[in-house]
């Protein structure tokens, strides 16, 4: 399972066609074939039909290819309820925890004001607390308040974790926009408000939309959160829904496991990939100054 | 939040310099005092609400007896430090405690290393190969961790799972098919972090491969004339350049890989015999399996005062290097 790259060496692209570029481009290949495994297995299992799922060898390629295991994990679970209840849970936090962000960083980065610092500083601590360290005053809490077993509690829960980072994010496209604009916009009589959401709103909107998706991944895959709190069946979310993934067929259904984790993970995967370059130099930014 | 008292318009771009103290007309920032402030306080309230006050409330609780009968009726007693004696007398946390840090140094110090040497691959490979690599980092950096864990457990199943049968194939272990590795105790270590592995390469491989794009090649190339190794090249020439995002890379991942939670819980639930019990899974069975509320408490708190003390240099330096924040 390890990669060896032999000879950690840069090459420059001169030199690199003297040398032996096939020997590379091997060592890259097969990792991309040792990485990728595990994708292509569930997706692979996630199109044999039952029989071909338990082989004692394995079948490497789909012989007799099948959509039995997606309409079983769609029709013969609770898949449609549960989708609905994690719409609902995802949508509230991307959009109260976005807003949110939104004005916070308008206040951190276009005023200066004295405990600006100490602000950022506590947003950064914040993000090093243990989920379960948090998991036991809010299971409290929560209880108390009847928030334990609803949708909404989970809502809350989410935007307080999300928060911080999505300010964290945020702030770096706030950062980029230039105080001038601003400032001919206040000459040509614009009032704050106005500066808010005329001016400034579309500058960062690639910094709102990143936001959005980063706070939908996470409220999207969240499990130990909502694995506590929810206690009734039908306010299951599709994290619990798949950790705890059974149709009425008999044994383990591993095709059906495997077809209910690929339509799970498909709609993440698919914003990862719009998403993945501003994360990297999103957090790389933020942090690396130091 | 609220100490938002001196407040005045960001005249000057907020990247460049120190924060100073506002000039001006006294009327000029009355009228425009107060906005910084509404603006802060809906995520203000929101975190002092939900992240400032369960602190506050978990130290408190991490002083009392709270168990599920405190859960039904709301009553419980003080009991002083007792809770935190408990923990520190109780063998098992501190075998948590060691488990913990043997397998975040050993997740750390392999996707670190690893992510590394992809990185550097990638600065070598043609423009399709690279795309190709990048897209396979991403499908597995993507893949949400409770579908991930579902997969790990189905490649790895006794009797049918691939990964057996591969094993079993290079005839260097004899038949290995039946193995059960989430109930054997050193293999479900493996398993495990071979997950969290794969995962989380591709961050840090990505993240590394920026970094040494930003390197200029002339650096190199005088390093070359000058006779230097490949390897010498590397070691004294990049890796300085490196440095920086090697360091941040290792800090999250150690914040990260000692929470790390889900993967644990869905493919072994800390067993065999506790081998894979880490201090997170120690956390949650005592506060939601046995319901001891309180001892779960003191055991967050001393994780959270340990994870602050690993990370705390990290801190310091940031606040340290005058960074406007």
């Amino acid at each position: 399972m390890t990669t060896s790259v032999p000879g950690l060496t840069y090459v420059s692209p001169l030199r690199r066609r003297k040398r032996r570029p096939w020997l590379i481009s091997i060592v890259a290949i097969l990792f991309c074939i040792v990485w990728i495994f595990p994708v292509y297995w569930m997706v692979n299992t996630s199109f044999k039909p039952i029989s071909d799922v338990l082989t004692t060898t394995p079948l490497f390629f789909p012989t007799h290819f099948t959509f039995d295991n997606y309409s079983a994990a769609v029709g013969q679970t609770d898949f449609l309820q549960n989708l609905a209840n994690s719409v609902v849970v995802v949508v509230g936090t991307v959009l109260v925890s976005t807003l949110l962000a939104f004005f916070a960083c308008a206040a951190l980065t276009r005023f200066r004001f004295r405990g600006r610092r100490t602000i950022m500083v506590i947003i950064l601590a914040v993000q090093m607390l243990p989920t379960v360290a948090l998991l036991v005053p809010t299971f409290l809490v929560f209880g108390d308040l009847d928030l334990r077993n609803t949708l909404f509690g989970l809502v809350v829960a989410y935007v307080a974790s999300v928060l911080p980072f999505s300010i964290w994010v945020m702030r770096g496209f706030f950062l980029g926009v230039p105080v001038e604009i601003e400032e001919a916009a206040r000459m040509d009589g614009a009032n704050n408000w106005r500066i808010l959401w005329s001016v400034l709103f579309p500058l960062v909107a690639p910094g709102v939309i990143s936001t959005s998706i980063f706070a939908f991944i996470t409220a999207w895959n969240e499990y130990i959160v909502a694995y506590t709190f929810l206690s009734d069946q039908t306010n299951y979310t599709l994290p619990i829904w798949l950790a705890s993934f059974s149709t009425p067929r008999t044994g383990t259904d591993f095709g059906g496991q495997m077809a209910a984790s690929v339509l799970f993970s498909l709609p993440v995967v698919i914003f990862f990939l719009i998403i993945q370059r501003k994360l990297v130099s999103g957090i790389a930014a933020g942090a690396v100054k130091g | 939040m609220t100490t938002a008292t001196d407040l005045a318009l960001g005249s000057e771009s907020a990247a460049v310099g120190k924060p100073r103290r506002p000039r001006g007309p006294r009327q000029h920032y009355a009228k425009v005092g107060l906005t910084p402030l509404w603006l802060l306080t809906p995520a203000g309230l929101v975190i002092v609400a939900l992240v400032g006050a369960p602190i506050v409330y978990l130290i408190i609780t991490s002083f009392t007896d709270s168990n599920a009968f405190t859960l039904n009726t709301g009553q419980f007693n003080w009991v002083g430090l007792k809770q935190y004696t408990t923990t520190f007398a109780n063998v098992d946390f501190w075998w948590a405690l060691v488990r913990t840090v043997l397998f975040t140094a050993a997740m750390v110090g392999g996707s670190v290393l690893i992510g590394m040497a992809v990185a550097q691959m990638l600065t070598r490979l043609g423009t399709v190969i690279r795309y190709i690599v990048t897209v396979v980092l991403i499908l597995a950096w993507a893949m949400p961790n409770v579908a991930s864990s579902q997969v790990w457990k189905w490649l790895f199943e006794p009797g049918f799972g691939v990964i057996n049968w591969l094993v079993t194939q290079t005839h260097l272990f004899g038949n290995t098919l039946d193995v059960n590795w989430p109930q054997n105790s050193s293999l479900a270590f493996l398993c495990i972090w071979l997950l969290i592995v794969w995962q989380a390469v591709p961050f840090i491989a990505l993240t590394v491969y920026a970094a040494q794009t930003q390197v200029s090649p002339d650096y190199v190339e005088a390093a070359r004339l000058d006779g230097a190794s490949e390897w010498r090249i590397y070691w004294s020439v990049m890796l300085p350049f490196l440095r920086p995002t090697v360091m941040l890379m290792t800090i999250l991942s150690i914040i990260w890989d000692f929470n790390v939670f889900n993967q644990i819980w869905l493919i072994s639930q800390g067993g065999p015999n506790d081998a894979t019990n880490t201090l997170g899974v120690y956390t949650y069975t005592q506060a939601f399996v046995s319901n001891n509320f309180g001892g779960g408490a003191a055991i967050s708190i001393i994780t959270t005062i340990l994870l602050m003390l690993f990370t705390s240099f990290y801190i310091r330096s940031l606040l340290r290097s005058g960074e406007d924040l």
